[in-house]
């Protein structure tokens, strides 16, 4: 990943790039009800509560301060200023490719591989939201360390935290499905992987994507070495969804215990803090992300999408290496 | 045929009922037709008089009985009550119904236990008389009932948000196609017949959906609209004076509910209080004692700290006996309240990084609310009930909204709340403490140093007395949690 943005560089980056027109609609419609927030120092967001009557404003204050760090609120306010008389907010979904429970490029910071891993998950994450849950209006953003999936249906954005921690849950896949059902007094045993549709879709989605993706260095608590060793070992079956003979040849015991354990796993898969914050700020589309000199961008088509053609700002190729 | 006003007394039909024969100046008429539904039910015992409810207002408490005793009581007799599962007890029963409804909404608010026990008698009520139908009557009924309550042919799942958002329903219990709950056997099988492979379709509709979700979300849907019922009732008492008849049961439900509380919790010897034990804590909680960094701060003083030592300290065993207390039920007077439980809290508070109180001091307003006593700066016996007295949140909201925090150690593995793990912690380390007092005095009776046992035993609990309780406030600025430890 690139080095740090300068001071500079940042100036250069908002007088000769950046261009506030290219807010994506989302934010511009409706962004005098947004609380804004910058980081000057490279320490974090310090200075808040900042509204922007119009674009003429925000791009003048954009260019005179080139802040380190833009942010935007995910929260429409009465009085944006007081972060007050909340209206709305969009719901949000962050993978950060950092922070994803299972990588495996095993890399200090973020890498092609785990970025990769990340647009993957994002897609899986999309599916979901517009497959069953039916949700319009999913806007999908390059953080510059990986990808924000924001959610400006209308439907959801007065939801509460604890429906918002609910469908998480559902997309991740970390609640296990059950698998005993009954009518009629008697019960019959169904596992996730035989429903295909709704929920336990998700779930074997999810699960499948775990297991293809488990690297050695990755640690289970309820799972022995023999075990981890014999998932490994059976894996192959997934790829060509034979899940009888994956669960047989771990046993069902075991089976019941690594599936536990990766739908624990898979809640790694979304900082869960920021999807049940109704007051989040969340890094401006189309600001720099200074850290690592990457421009915070809207994806419009995510499997073409590729942030190391389409995210570096100029001044990265005309550094001096 | 059974009527819907059986199970949903909410309904146009059980409207009209009350409209036709709700006059609130007879309630406490006696009434022989309901006395022969009463007499004729099936299965009911005759035993008793008082058995036998003779009149709306009578009745209304009866059904308030069924449930505590149903709860609460070893000894509980369906027979006592079968009259409340006859159908022939419809229209009298909806009366009795609006009469709760009223009574609890013009004397408590909406967040009370008496609020949240009627609403959850009314879901187990409707349980328990689905179990008396025939299948056939039980499909029907439910299927005009769901039509009644979901107007368009395919419900959104957003449609049951309030319901999801008091958790009364899981997103992931049900199924869903391009957000809409998939209800209907037609829709289902038109929607994953091409895509279920090896198994019968309707078979698998049988399975996963049929009748168990069905009368789900039918009975969570009565249950909010219960809810919501006691909420605008509540509204309207503010603005309209309310019938002396209904003050009255009013404050008979009161009574009862809080005679039949401490009589069953003091049975059961929950309802003690028990002095803390800080080394019987979880991680999360002697984390958060210690001080907490922004961003966390609000949530782990607020919505952890304050539930989990209020119940800790007066009522650790609320997870086992699954009733709804109010912290004036275990401390009449609030000494415990404000003298042991608010110190430690405010000192955490204040340990945070920056102090909590400093940025945000309408967060003290948040842990009395937090505590049953509404929005204000101190708890007071007048203002109980103003909200809900609540529980610790459990170890997965906590590893949602408290990642920092969750620490888990060998016994966090067993146990879902740190509530539970303060409790087997506490048993586990006084059984440890039984047997070494036990091992000590066979080996060497003389040479028990007494003083130094007190002085252990006053490093291990917290119970600052009115006294202490000044000085651990003022001592808090200059030592950290482990201090508790």
């Amino acid at each position: 990943m690139n080095e740090p943005a300068t001071l500079q560089e940042r100036r250069r980056y908002y007088r000769e790039e950046w261009n506030v027109k290219k807010l994506p609609d989302f934010i511009k419609e409706g962004m005098e009800q947004r609380e804004f927030g910058f980081d000057h120092l490279g320490k974090g967001p310090n200075d808040r509560y900042r509204i922007f009557r119009s674009l003429e404003y925000l791009k003048r204050f954009m260019r005179y301060k080139s802040p380190f760090a833009a942010y935007c609120s995910v929260a429409f306010y009465d009085k944006p200023f007081k972060r007050a008389d909340w209206i709305k907010s969009e719901l949000i979904f962050d993978v950060d490719a950092k922070d994803i429970p299972i990588r495996t490029c095993m890399c200090d910071n973020v890498c092609e591989v785990c970025l990769g891993e990340a647009k993957e998950i994002v897609s899986g994450l999309i599916d979901t939201l517009k497959g069953d849950l039916g949700l319009k209006d999913i806007h999908v953003i390059y953080s510059g360390r990986g990808y924000h999936l924001r959610v400006l249906d209308e439907t959801v954005m007065k939801m509460d935290s604890d429906i918002r921690a609910q469908i998480l849950k559902y997309l991740v896949g970390s609640e296990v499905p059950r698998s005993e059902y009954g009518t009629e007094g008697e019960k019959y045993q169904l596992e996730h992987f035989s429903i295909p549709f709704g929920y336990p879709k998700v779930f074997t989605q999810r699960f499948k994507y775990a297991v293809l993706h488990l690297t050695p260095n990755i640690e289970m608590e309820n799972i022995s070495p023999a075990l981890f060793k014999k998932v490994l070992k059976n894996r192959t079956y997934l790829l060509t969804d034979e899940w009888g003979l994956f669960r047989k040849n771990i046993g069902p015991i075991n089976y019941k215990k690594l599936v536990k354990e990766i739908g624990a796993l898979n809640m790694g898969l979304v900082d869960a803090k920021v999807s049940i914050d109704l007051k989040r700020i969340l890094r401006l589309p189309t600001s720099l992300h200074s850290k690592v000199s990457m421009k915070c961008m809207e994806v419009q088509n995510i499997e073409k999408f590729d942030p190391f053609k389409e995210a570096v700002p100029k001044f990265v190729y005309e550094r001096d290496d | 045929m059974v009527s819907v006003a059986f199970l949903n007394p909410l309904s146009d039909k059980a409207e009209q009922i009350v409209r036709d024969i709700g006059d609130l100046s007879k309630i406490y008429d006696k009434n022989s037709d309901l006395i022969h539904a009463v007499d004729t039910s099936k299965s009911q015992s005759m035993s008793d008089n008082q058995n036998i409810p003779e009149n709306y207002v009578e009745l209304a408490i009866k059904r308030m009985e069924w449930y505590i005793k149903k709860k609460n009581d070893k000894n509980y007799n369906y027979k006592d009550y079968a009259f409340l599962f006859n159908r022939e007890i419809t229209r009298f029963d909806v009366v009795a119904f609006f009469i709760l409804a009223q009574a609890i909404g013009i004397k408590f608010n909406s967040n009370s236990r008496e609020s949240k026990l009627f609403v959850d008698l009314q879901g187990n009520i409707i349980e328990e008389r689905l179990e008396e139908l025939s299948i056939s009557e039980r499909r029907d009924v439910c299927q005009k009932i769901l039509d009644e309550l979901i107007l368009q042919d395919n419900v959104k799942w957003t449609f049951l948000e309030e319901i999801l958002s008091s958790k009364k329903i899981s997103l992931h219990e049900l199924i869903l196609d391009k957000g809409e709950i998939i209800l209907d056997k037609e829709d289902f099988l038109e929607r994953f017949s091409d895509k279920i492979s090896h198994r019968n379709p309707e078979r698998m509709y049988e399975l996963l959906i049929g009748d168990p979700v069905k009368e789900l979300i039918m009975i969570k849907m009565i249950m909010q609209k219960t809810e919501d019922y006691v909420k605008k009732v509540n509204e309207m008492s503010q603005k309209v004076e309310p019938h002396p008849y209904l003050l009255e049961v009013g404050e008979k439900i009161s009574k009862i509910l809080s005679e039949n509380i401490k009589y069953y919790t003091t049975s059961h010897g929950g309802m003690k209080g028990f002095k803390l034990n800080s080394e019987a804590f979880p991680p999360c909680i002697k984390l958060t004692l210690n001080g907490v960094e922004s961003g966390n701060r609000n949530d782990a003083i607020v919505l952890l700290l304050t539930s989990f030592l209020s119940y800790a300290r007066l009522y650790p065993s609320i997870f086992r006996d699954n009733v709804s207390v109010k912290i004036s039920d275990v401390d009449p007077e609030l000494k415990i309240t404000q003298n042991e439980i608010l110190p430690l809290i405010y000192d955490a508070a204040q340990r945070c990084n920056p102090p909590l109180f400093d940025d945000d001091p309408q967060e003290k307003l948040n842990i009395t609310a937090k505590l049953g006593f509404g929005v204000h700066e101190l708890p007071e016996i007048k203002n109980e009930g103003e909200s809900k007295w609540y529980t610790p949140m459990s170890c997965d909201k906590i590893k949602i909204h408290l990642p920092a925090l969750c620490k888990p150690d060998k016994t966090c593995k067993k146990i879902g709340n740190p509530l539970s793990y303060y409790k087997s912690k506490s048993w586990q380390l006084n059984k440890q403490g039984d047997n070494k007092e036990k091992s000590s005095k066979d080996k060497d009776k003389n040479n028990v140093d007494k003083s130094k046992s007190d002085q252990d035993n006053v490093n291990k609990v917290i119970n600052p007395s009115p006294d202490k309780s000044v000085k651990n406030t003022k001592e808090a600025d200059t030592l950290n949690g482990s201090d508790f430890n």
